[in-house]
């Protein structure tokens, strides 16, 4: 995790509107950079710099949604605040399904817009440090056996020891040695907090997730 | 009392008669010497037959002398002179030398008449003896030494002979009408008969009296047989022109339409009740051009004054429609079409104009152009519904930067010294995106409002660029790329600026739906211009979008036909009308495999100005 101070990225093909924002938000104390395209902000991101974007929707070329799209393969996706000149409900519902962080007007008074951003950032290290934690726990992951993680996923769904060992056809006390062995190498000592690092990093639910959902 | 008291009186009498009416004809008609020179003839034969009577009625030598003198003096000076004159000038076909001739020999022939103790006919008179007539009628003979000059007066009437036989026969080869030759045959007849009786009488042949005058009456039969033939034809003209007069009276009224001439000299103006009906004076009362004119609409009266001036300077003919104004305050439009007429010198004299009423058609043309308008302007409407969203993003663009400059301002005049620099900087900033606002929305309502056509010199590139301005954002929505393809130095068009951007537009957005869809390849949209001959300009507007089905592209310019879900059908046709309106056309074209062409032709400055 990188110790910069997070940037602001506003993406907007209007030139006048990108310098008008990089004003207001250097005014109020923000890194702020500018992009007169998608495509220009897209060759100098720099996944591992905190920060959020505040793009505009309809932009000629790549639009809001095409960046969106793009960012959303990086392995640190800053989340994207969206802009637009009129309430565009089709794109408003893509936008929002793709898991943008806001969606608000071109001509939002200005509070609403700096709490936006503020949002969109914490939000940002918020993800960041979720993600670091979720490659933790993979990695931890990683050093158990096969064997290990079959029955850990039958643990975690709240199954005895008992039931277990009839599933996979095994002693009840072979599953619980291994039920020790999990514990040892996770470092955690309940079901519960098992629960949780599983949950985390997302390893018994549909993978390819790379935002969280809900908030 | 004998025949011969009451015949050679009549012979007088009708000369006399025949002598009159054609000097009044002569005084009447502007080519008249004919006529005057024949009337001069007749009178002089009344006078030679009273002469004749006179000798008749000698009743001494020396008596009978002097009347022969006179009648020497009139039969062959006077008679002999306004014939040859009368022939010269009725028939036209005479020579110059032969006319001369008879004249200047009888001059000759006279001068024995001339002197002082004149020597006519005979150079010794014996005596003077009373011969009986048929019929009881008694004339006088004389006998004596005759003159052997009065051979010259018989060449004289050869000569005059020869003049009157030439004359005819140069009139009779040149395919002369009947009456000519009639005369011509008449007075050979009368030179031959007069000639030879009077030359046998002189040399004591017959013993007869002179029937010159007599003689002259088949001149008169033939100059009354024309008389009667010009009457005729007189009564028949009469007849005909009463006759055109009357169809032509119900045919201007079935038409409504009043006719009037105007005498360029007298300044004089005639005119038909029907047209002081249309033009609102009364039967009697007097007309001039400049109360007509008051009548009319001050904008239309320079209008018709120069058409009226150039029609004169040209001697041509004229058309023209202005308006007049009603004691009501009404308006009634008249359509005016006349030809100037001139003299033979080539001088116009005369205008001669037909009006009629066409307030109605007038009407039907305005309520049709509104009409026309109102439609347009409903397509306009529809049309900046379609670029809804493309201008309200444009708008709000400069808008949404005024308001982040101010916000950011505000936030840095809380600070104790702000940045004075990029406070300028964002206030400059403001100002040009206010302006910037204020641009979009002015095209906006240019296209937006009701309004006439106003059709001004418009140069084509501006004319696409804007068009091209309005749809930009659109495009780039749509992910379409508009091209524009306009080389210089085109000549300017005339034309209204916004129902042209409306077709440009219409053409452009319908371009923009054909990409709809349209996917591993090209999205694009090209507007291009380019001169198509001299006077006019072609302007394309071209996709690679679907195409046009082929059973389409006869009635697509129909209104109501639409290929589109939620179209109304009305915008290529609306620009059909307005392309048509300009005195263009426009076609549409599937291009090979890709696309479709929109073209339509616009009239450059100079060819539009000529119409």
């Amino acid at each position: 995790m990188s110790t910069t101070a997070p940037t602001v990225h506003v993406v907007d093909d209007d030139a006048s509107f990108c310098t008008a924002m990089s004003r207001l938000l250097r005014s109020s104390g923000l890194a702020v950079r500018t992009f007169g395209s998608a495509k220009e902000f897209l060759a100098q991101l720099d996944p591992q710099a905190p920060g959020c974007v505040v793009a505009d929707l309809r932009m000629p070329g790549m639009n809001g949604l095409d960046l969106q799209a793009a960012l959303a393969k990086s392995s640190n996706p800053l989340p994207v605040l969206f802009l637009t000149g009129n309430g565009d409900i089709p794109a408003t519902v893509l936008a929002m399904r793709g898991g943008a962080e806001d969606f608000l007007e071109k001509r939002v008074p200005m509070d609403l817009l700096l709490k936006a951003v503020q949002r969109a950032l914490a939000r940002d290290v918020r993800e960041r440090e979720a993600r670091a934690r979720q490659r933790d726990v993979r990695s931890r992951l990683d050093a158990l056996s096969p064997r290990e993680r079959e029955v850990l996923g039958h643990v975690v769904r709240g199954r005895l020891n008992k039931q277990i060992a009839a599933d996979l056809g095994i002693h009840e006390r072979t599953v619980k040695l291994h039920r020790t062995a999990i514990t040892t190498k996770l470092g955690v000592p309940s079901v519960a907090e098992l629960v949780r690092l599983t949950q985390e990093a997302g390893i018994f639910e549909s993978s390819g997730l790379t935002f969280p959902k809900g908030q | 009392m004998s025949w011969i008291d009451f015949t050679w009186p009549m012979l007088t009498g009708a000369c006399v008669t025949l002598g009159l009416i054609h000097l009044r004809i002569g005084l009447r008609r502007t080519p008249g010497a004919g006529h005057l020179l024949f009337a001069l003839n007749a009178l002089v034969v009344a006078v030679y037959s009273c002469l004749e009577l006179a000798l008749m009625r000698a009743d001494s030598p020396a008596r009978y002398l002097a009347v022969m003198r006179w009648m020497d003096i009139v039969g062959g000076g006077v008679l002999v002179a306004s014939l040859t004159a009368f022939v010269w000038v009725y028939f036209g076909t005479g020579r110059r030398w032969l006319a001369i001739l008879p004249s200047i020999v009888m001059g000759v022939a006279l001068i024995p008449d001339l002197l002082p103790v004149p020597k006519v006919v005979f150079l010794q008179l014996t005596k003077v003896t009373t011969h009986q007539a048929l019929g009881g009628a008694s004339f006088p003979v004389a006998d004596g030494v005759r003159n052997p000059w009065n051979l010259v007066f018989y060449l004289g009437v050869l000569l005059l002979l020869v003049f009157v036989l030439d004359a005819s026969l140069t009139l009779w080869r040149r395919g002369a009408r009947r009456r000519e030759a009639i005369v011509g045959g008449a007075i050979v007849f009368f030179v031959l008969v007069a000639g030879i009786h009077s030359g046998l009488v002189d040399a004591g042949v017959v013993r007869m009296p002179y029937l010159f005058s007599a003689a002259y009456v088949a001149i008169l039969v033939a100059m009354g047989i024309e008389l009667s033939h010009d009457a005729a034809h007189a009564e028949r003209l009469a007849g005909d022109l009463h006759e055109s007069e009357q169809r032509m009276t119900l045919a201007a009224q079935a038409a409504g339409i009043g006719i009037w001439v105007r005498d360029l000299r007298s300044k004089a103006i005639w005119a038909s009740d029907k047209w002081r009906e249309l033009l609102g004076f009364a039967p009697r009362e007097r007309l001039d051009f400049e109360r007509i004119l008051q009548r009319m609409h001050p904008d239309d009266r320079q209008v018709v004054q120069h058409a009226m001036e150039s029609a004169v300077a040209n001697k041509s003919g004229y058309e023209t429609e202005y308006r007049l104004m009603l004691p009501d305050g009404g308006t009634r439009w008249i359509s005016s079409h006349g030809a100037v007429e001139s003299d033979a010198a080539g001088q116009p004299i005369f205008i001669r104009g037909a009006s009629r009423d066409v307030t109605a058609r007038r009407q039907a043309e305005q309520q049709a152009s509104l009409l026309q308008q109102e439609i347009a302007h409903v397509g306009r409407v529809t049309m900046m519904g379609q670029l809804a969203a493309s201008l309200a993003h444009e708008i709000n663009q400069p808008l949404g930067a005024i308001l982040r400059n101010v916000e950011a301002a505000e936030l840095m005049m809380r600070n104790s010294s702000p940045d004075l620099d990029e406070l300028r900087a964002i206030l400059a900033d403001i100002h040009q995106d206010d302006q910037r606002a204020g641009a979009v929305i002015d095209r906006m309502r240019t296209l937006l409002k009701r309004r006439d056509l106003d059709m001004r010199p418009l140069d084509v590139g501006e004319l696409i660029a804007e068009a091209a301005r309005v749809a930009r954002g659109d495009a780039a929505e749509r992910h379409v790329r508009l091209d524009v393809d306009v080389p210089g130095g085109l000549p300017r068009v005339r034309g209204d600026c916004v129902h042209l951007q409306q077709v440009l537009l219409n053409l452009i957005l319908n371009g923009l739906d054909a990409c709809d869809g349209i996917q591993g390849r090209d999205r694009r949209v090209t507007v291009a211009a380019r001169a198509d001959g001299p006077r006019a300009v072609e302007i394309a507007v071209r996709d690679t979008g679907h195409g046009i089905p082929v059973d389409s592209l006869s009635h697509i310019f129909n209104p109501f036909f639409t290929t589109k879900a939620n179209g109304m059908g009305m915008g290529l046709a609306i620009s059909r009308t307005i392309i048509e309106a300009h005195g263009g056309r426009i076609w549409v074209e599937n291009e090979d495999g890709v696309g479709a062409t929109f073209r339509f032709t616009l009239r450059t400055v100079d060819e539009a100005d000529t119409q």
